[in-house]
């Protein structure tokens, strides 16, 4: 039952914070509560596993599987959960000290527990409907407040968004009937067995074909990228450094589950589309960031890059490369939250509230705490030592030099000395570079990026549980029977 | 005792966080120097210490042990060499940072610290960032140096970096400073990341990150075909780090940094680390034809290089620093060698050089301070005011000039002998000794101008000369004691034993065998004395033919710079990503077809096109194809072809609408009644949503959005419909191998059938999928609906309300209050009053059935809430917005999404509580034993229909009513955005 906590706190915090829509301070000391309780829960979830081994297995209803639906916390969707709750948590905590106008609409943290609670879902079900369901939680969710947001770029941006997810939706639907026609069953588990049974159904390959595009949608990877830019630029700042750490990871998560459980040992050419996708995405993602003209706007791009190097990762899938796209998945969560965060923190400061580098260029002189933040989560990013991005990028790396892939990794080397460059040319230009407009101002609080980038550090300086856990996860995904035998005894 | 080897970097850490703490006290620049230069001196004895203690030593704990990597210090003859200058110059230049910042020179950073003392409150004017910056450096540069395996290495190399750069950056006001510091950070950032992966090909191939490991490993990483690979990526990163030519070109501009930073980090430290490493590494991967070239060119033409770029400056520092180019590339050169000479020398000149080098620096940065000038051609005759400072620079520079008989002569002689080695190959063994000879001409040129040009030469400008005095002695002491040292070396009558045989074992550290080390200056008249005294006339007569040569030198090649190829790269780079973010063009229609060709694709690639199966059972089965279903299909098909060529928004949705109703006509001959019913209701609702959405829209906008969507060139026309019919065709055939192949019952069907009735008590199997076999669906999808009504409302209310949209002009028609007011504020007609007043309770009655009975029956919450949406919808549009909100005051919406949403929830945690699982179906009507209706079971799936019900009427009435809602004014939303205003 121990699984539960986690999803049930967010979603019970959707009508319990709508109820308390006219009291704005209650309601976001509520959500933070809530949330927090949740972070609890997850790490609690986390013990469980870690000690007994075993994944965390609920029936929904109590109806066997596979004919409900199974809620299951297995390494990898506990993995995930971690990284979400750590995050979700300093969302809110940034909300509740945000001076955005739209985090005190009546609706903001209704929608944002929503958010909370799809992003926890979609993890932790082990049904691929459900899992269709809990996107569309976040999509709307997220659609909804972005275009709220106080940028007014945010209604085209949300609209784009919604038009491609519902393109994303639509893929989604015909590779789960493609699967549902050939199988049957809806549930993981027992769809990886029957796959493997008889892999040569003649909408199998299709099946495969629609789900990877859905995640890549969903993990905004080129070319299925066009929405993200926009979006994460123009979502409200707490909003977008969720969205560009935790929910493109949805994506990343379902193709770790295509190619390690539902499709284990049949994905065909799925693992070099990957491969060649991830690196395109660095590359292009890399410039697109050094390119841009606005501090959240580079930080999307640099999303598009980050995904990359995890795609690399999954693509090569030895232990080791899994390993690494799975510390990439964690790391690039915690720091690019954070670096959204500060953007978006020192756009509040500006003389009017926006992240262009125009706008914001020599804000940071009366900042100086958040410039070392922002100079340590850029390191980060750049996989610079001593933080967590370094550890990162050492285990991509060495997982190339291991599986022998000398060209992928070359061209990922060029491109993460692109990240180097538009990371300072960034700082430099808010912190360095003189600009007499810029005035004292308070803005966003700072705490919920301190907060990430001290874990930035502190898994940089000590990193061994986080690759141990992740190496745990590996060993688990190696095995997929264990996973089938733990949801269908 | 091992642990011994951490001291050193805990006490520069201690050093750091002191220096941070310095921030309030009450100190002055010196005293806070003299202060921190206690921790690198402790750290200068405690190295000693640990070295005399044993050597070679380790300290190891471990870091990541997932991976086998630990964090180890090593301690030998090498390490011990090169922690003892950085300890031993670091300790001088924190002492000599205070006397820096002194005074009138510092007044500009006063000025900035005032500045910032405005905001902080505080009163300092102690550089507190400059002396953490130092001592940081110093713990990343200590830390590189007693590495003790290749992981920790490269932590600390990267933190050499980052620290360099935030001390370039200093007086980042300085825009060139801001280049400088981005420069050097691009070009080493550049070679670690190859550093980076030369050593994992290391690592993985000797099977350990630990240099005992590497070290031992030599057949296997020279003898491996991936060597030239690791060989070349290290090498990178080398000689990025260590200014080699053509990635020399960082370093004069790191000149921007402040004295103390440039004398201590690019001519002392930072700049030998990658010597450091390469000498480290050269057992493991020297003496091999690759290594001994590359190395031996580059070293050479750096050599070359720096020496004559540097014969060409006017500035103090970019003189200094393009002879420091110069000497590494010497020390590059010598490892590429593979005598023991070479390796005598490379220890003795990198002694020597940190030595003249450092004390050089200073002074420069002194007479900077004094006279306010670096330049040669405003400096002259500072004899007279400066004689210490003469001093201290007249004897470096005869250091560097390698004349006797200071140390430098000593370095230039081991130099030479091992440029005249007869073991070197043919084309070498004369390039060497030539070059070296040319480019030790000119480096005594550099320093005799230097030198000349400062304190002898008369003023260059006579009515305006440099004034200047000697400072404290705590401002010239740390220059003087590496000048004395340098000295002292030479003329000792006793030969230091103890440092010969320091750097013997710094030698056998880096050539891997025995090395002989004697400091005896005169070894008799041999072909290096010989070639000494060449090359020190050349120099001379180059200084005597200052006057003529100096111009010469200048307008010879001025553009001479590699930096073309910086600026290049950069503005390639610049040029990419344009490229990159013009990919982005905004246009949704794009995307749209790029992401479905992307997925032909993915189709095609994972040969998952069905198209082979289509083929093969092409049968043509119109078996059950009657009347109705052929006008249901051909109803669709136009409606479809309608819904995109009809021109007109309005009609275009119209035909939407059909297309669904004829759906729902399919689904009902299906026969599938249940989600026909859905489909229905789902189907109208949208359809008014849209409707009511065009409302909203100013009609000049509508029609240029239409002319828009239907403005296409003709190519444009023929791509859009050439994606379009793929993805029809790609469908098609999905959806036909779909009926083909699908079996009639599916694995869960029988499941679903037999147990329906038993254990959810429902006769209809749909009913029991959706509130029971797969409630958390359900209860997920009232979520998204009960989200969109929030989000819209939101939306509409305060989002485009804050943006000042005002869509609909206000029109106030004179007429009595509480007057019901239709579309366009028309009144409507009584007779359709009653009509609406008679719909709403009978939506109700067939919504509770529907509710009641939905487990039995087509039909549940979502549908009951749609259909009572749908009359109240018909309220709004003839009562008007005022009206229906007074009429129907418990309507509230908000709350109703909240209460229903709760209910869902706690409804399936009374599952939990009573049926022994989440969502487990519960009988309360038979647990509490009420009499109920026949047909009816009071179970937590009726309730949960009650909750789907009531979010379904929040969520929908809240689209509905903020979509027909008048904008013109409204009191209490502009109240409630006023008070967010505010805050």
């Amino acid at each position: 039952m121990t699984v539960l906590p986690p999803l049930l706190l967010p979603l019970l915090g959707v009508p319990l914070t709508l109820f308390l829509r006219k009291k704005r301070k209650i309601q976001s000391a509520l959500a933070l509560t809530l949330m927090l309780a949740a972070l609890g829960a997850t790490l609690a979830l986390l013990a469980t596993v870690l000690t007994t081994g075993e994944p965390v297995t609920v029936q929904l209803g109590r109806w066997p599987a596979p004919f409900g639906i199974t809620l299951t916390a297995d390494p990898l969707a506990v993995f995930m959960l971690l990284m979400a709750h750590l995050v979700l948590a300093a969302g809110f905590v940034y909300a509740a000290g945000s001076t955005e106008k739209v985090v005190q609409y009546p609706t903001f943290y209704p929608l944002f527990l929503a958010l909370a609670t799809g992003l926890t879902g979609a993890f932790l079900t082990g049904d691929l409907f459900t899992l269709f369901v809990f996107a569309e939680v976040i999509v709307i969710s997220g659609a909804a407040l972005t275009a709220m947001a106080d940028d007014r770029y945010g209604v085209e941006a949300a609209y784009k968004y919604f038009y491609i997810s519902t393109l994303a939706s639509a893929f989604f639907l015909l590779g789960i009937g493609s699967l549902h026609v050939s199988y049957g069953t809806l549930n993981l588990a027992d769809l990886a067995t029957r796959i493997a049974e008889n892999p040569s159904a003649p909408l199998t390959m299709a099946g495969l074909a629609f789900l990877t595009a859905t995640f890549l949608i969903k993990g905004a990877v080129f070319p299925f990228h066009f929405w993200q830019p926009d979006f994460h630029a123009a979502a409200p700042t707490a909003v977008s450094a969720m969205l560009s750490s935790l929910v493109v990871k949805v994506g990343v998560y379902g193709l770790l589950r295509l190619t390690t459980l539902l499709f284990a040992g049949q994905t065909g050419l799925l693992p070099s589309v990957l491969v060649v996708l991830g690196v395109v995405g660095v590359i292009y993602g890399g410039f697109g960031a050094a390119g841009t003209h606005n501090a959240k706007r580079m930080l999307a791009y640099s999303t598009l890059a980050q995904i990359g190097f995890m795609l690399v990762g999954i693509g090569w899938g030895t232990p080791l490369s899994l390993a690494a796209a799975l510390v990439f998945t964690f790391n690039h969560a915690l720091v690019k939250a954070a670096m959204l965060m500060l953007a978006g923190a020192m756009a509040s400061r500006a003389a009017v509230k926006s992240a262009s580098f125009e706008v914001v260029v020599g804000v940071g002189k009366y900042h100086p705490f958040a410039g070392v933040l922002f100079l340590l989560g850029g390191l980060a990013l750049a996989g610079v030592p001593p933080l967590n991005g370094f550890i990162s990028k050492l285990l991509i790396f060495w997982s190339g030099v291991q599986a022998a892939q000398y060209l992928p990794l070359a061209v990922i080397g060029v491109a993460s000395l692109v990240t180097l460059v538009y990371v300072v040319r960034s700082f430099v230009k808010i912190w360095f570079e003189a600009n007499p407009e810029a005035k004292p101002k308070a803005g966003d609080r700072l705490w919920a990026p301190a907060f990430l980038i001290a874990l930035s550090l502190g898994l940089g300086l000590w990193s061994q549980p986080l690759v141990a856990l992740a190496q745990y996860v590996t060993d688990w995904l190696g095995d997929p029977s264990l996973y089938i035998l733990s949801i269908l005894r | 005792m091992p642990h011994v080897l951490i001291l050193p970097l805990l006490l520069i850490a201690l050093g750091v966080f002191l220096a941070l703490l310095l921030r309030r006290a009450p100190l002055t620049n010196p005293q806070a120097g003299w202060l921190l230069a206690v921790f690198p001196f402790a750290a200068f004895l405690t190295l000693l210490i640990a070295y005399g203690q044993a050597h070679p030593q380790t300290f190891s704990v471990p870091w990541m042990p997932a991976l086998g990597l630990n964090f180890s210090l090593y301690l030998d003859g090498l390490s011990a060499l090169f922690g003892l200058i950085i300890t031993g110059i670091g300790t001088l230049v924190v002492i000599y940072t205070g006397y820096y910042f002194d005074g009138a020179h510092a007044s500009e950073h006063l000025q900035h610290a005032n500045r910032k003392s405005a905001i902080t409150n505080h009163q300092s004017s102690i550089e507190t960032r400059f002396f953490a910056y130092i001592l940081l450096f110093m713990l990343a540069m200590l830390g590189l140096v007693l590495a003790g395996d290749l992981i920790t290495l490269f932590v600390f190399w990267e933190g050499t970096s980052i620290t360099s750069f935030l001390l370039i950056s200093y007086k980042y006001k300085d825009e060139a400073a801001r280049k400088g510091a981005f420069k050097s950070l691009f070009i080493t950032g550049g070679g670690g990341i190859a550093l980076l992966a030369g050593f994992l090909f290391v690592i993985h191939l000797s099977g350990g990150a630990d240099f005992q490991t590497v070290l031992a490993s030599r057949e296997i990483l020279t003898t491996s075909p991936l060597y030239p690979v690791l060989f070349s990526l290290i090498a990178l990163g080398a000689f990025t780090k260590s200014a080699q030519f053509p990635a020399h070109i960082w370093l004069p501009e790191a000149m921007t940094a402040p004295t103390p930073a440039s004398a201590f980090l690019h001519s002392a430290t930072m700049v030998k680390a990658g010597i450091y490493l390469l000498a480290r590494l050269n057992p493991a991967l020297g003496n091999t034809d690759l290594w001994f070239w590359t190395l031996s060119l580059i070293g050479l033409t750096t050599m070359l290089v720096g020496a004559y770029l540097g014969a060409k400056q006017n500035d103090l520092k970019p003189l200094l620093a393009y002879s420091t180019v110069s000497q590494l590339g010497v020390l590059v050169a010598l490892i590429g060698q593979d005598t023991e000479i070479a390796f005598k020398a490379l220890v003795i000149s990198i002694l020597a050089h940190a030595l003249y080098k450092s004390a050089l620096f200073m002074s420069a940065g002194i007479i900077d301070h004094e006279t306010g000038t670096r330049d040669l051609r405003k400096l002259g005759g500072l004899l007279r005011q400066m004689p210490i400072l003469f001093g201290i620079m007249g004897i470096a520079g005869l250091s560097m000039a390698g004349l006797p008989p200071l140390f430098g002569f000593l370095a230039k002689e081991t130099l030479l002998a091992s440029a005249t080695h007869p073991s070197l190959p043919a084309v070498i063994s004369t390039v060497f000794p030539l070059t070296t000879v040319l480019a030790g001409a000119l480096i005594l040129f550099q320093a005799a101008i230097l030198v000349w040009g400062t304190f002898l030469a008369p003023p260059a400008d006579p009515k305006h000369p440099a004034h200047g005095h000697d400072p404290k002695p705590g401002f010239w002491l740390p220059p003087a004691l590496p000048a004395l040292l340098s000295l002292l070396i030479g003329v000792t009558p006793v030969e230091p034993a103890f440092l010969a045989n320091f750097l013997a074992e710094a030698a056998k550290a880096a050539y891997g065998d025995k090395v002989k080390v004697s400091l005896a200056l005169w070894t008799g008249i041999n072909v290096p004395l010989i070639l000494s005294l060449v090359a020190v006339s050349l120099g001379l007569a180059l200084f005597w033919q200052r006057n003529r040569l100096r111009p010469a030198l200048m307008a010879l090649l001025p553009n001479l710079t590699v930096n073309a190829l910086f600026d290049g790269t950069l503005r390639g780079l610049d040029r990419l990503s344009k490229t990159a973010t013009r990919l982005q063009g905004g246009k949704l229609r794009v995307y749209l077809s790029i992401m479905v060709l992307s997925l032909g694709g993915l189709l095609v690639l994972f040969n998952g096109l069905p198209f082979g199966f289509v083929l093969e059972h092409q049968s043509l089965n119109l078996t059950g194809l009657n009347v109705l279903r052929l006008f249901a299909l051909l109803m669709l098909a136009a409606s479809a072809l309608l819904s995109v060529f009809l021109r007109r928004d309005l009609h275009a949705i119209l035909a939407v609408g059909v297309v669904g109703l004829a759906v729902a006509v399919w689904m009902a001959l299906e026969p599938a009644p249940d989600v026909a019913l859905v489909q229905v209701v789902v189907d109208i609702l949208s359809t008014v949503i849209l409707i009511l959405s065009l409302t909203l829209i100013p009609r000049a906008l509508r029609l240029r959005a239409m002319e828009f969507t239907h403005k296409q060139s003709r190519p444009g026309l023929v791509r859009d419909a050439l994606v379009a019919g793929l993805a029809g065709l790609v469908m098609m055939a999905v959806t036909l191998t779909a009926l083909e192949t699908r079996p009639r019952l599916s694995v869960v069907t029988p499941f679903y059938a037999e147990n329906a009735k038993p254990l959810t008590g429902a006769k209809d199997i749909v009913g029991a999928i959706v509130v029971d076999f797969r409630a958390a669906d359900t209860m997920m999808e009232i979520l998204v609906f009960a989200l969109a009504g929030l989000g819209i409302y939101t939306l509409l209310h305060y989002a485009t309300r804050k943006a000042g949209v005002h869509s609909r002009e206000a029109s106030a028609p004179d007429l009595p209050p509480h007057t019901p007011l239709g579309v366009h504020n028309l009144p409507t007609s009584p007779l359709l009053h009653v009509l609406a007043y008679a719909v709403l309770p009978l939506a109700f009655v067939l919504g509770i059935t529907h509710m009641m009975y939905g487990h039995d029956q087509p039909g549940d919450g979502f549908t009951a809430g749609v259909i009572i949406s749908l009359a109240i919808a018909l309220w709004y549009m003839l009562f008007g917005y005022y009206e229906t909100r007074r009429k129907l005051a418990w309507l509230n919406r908000n709350t109703m999404i909240a209460v229903g949403l709760t209910l869902a929830v706690l409804n399936a945690l009374g599952g939990l509580a009573f049926g022994g699982g989440l969502l487990a179906p519960v009988d309360y009507g038979k647990m509490l034993g009420l009499p109920l209706p026949p047909g009816f079971a009071l179970t937590n799936s009726f309730l949960f229909e009650v909750a789907i019900c009531l979010t379904v009427m929040g969520a929908a009435t809240l689209i509905l009513d903020n979509l027909g809602h008048p904008r013109e004014d409204d009191p209490e939303a502009e109240a409630e955005l006023d008070a967010i205003g505010e805050r």
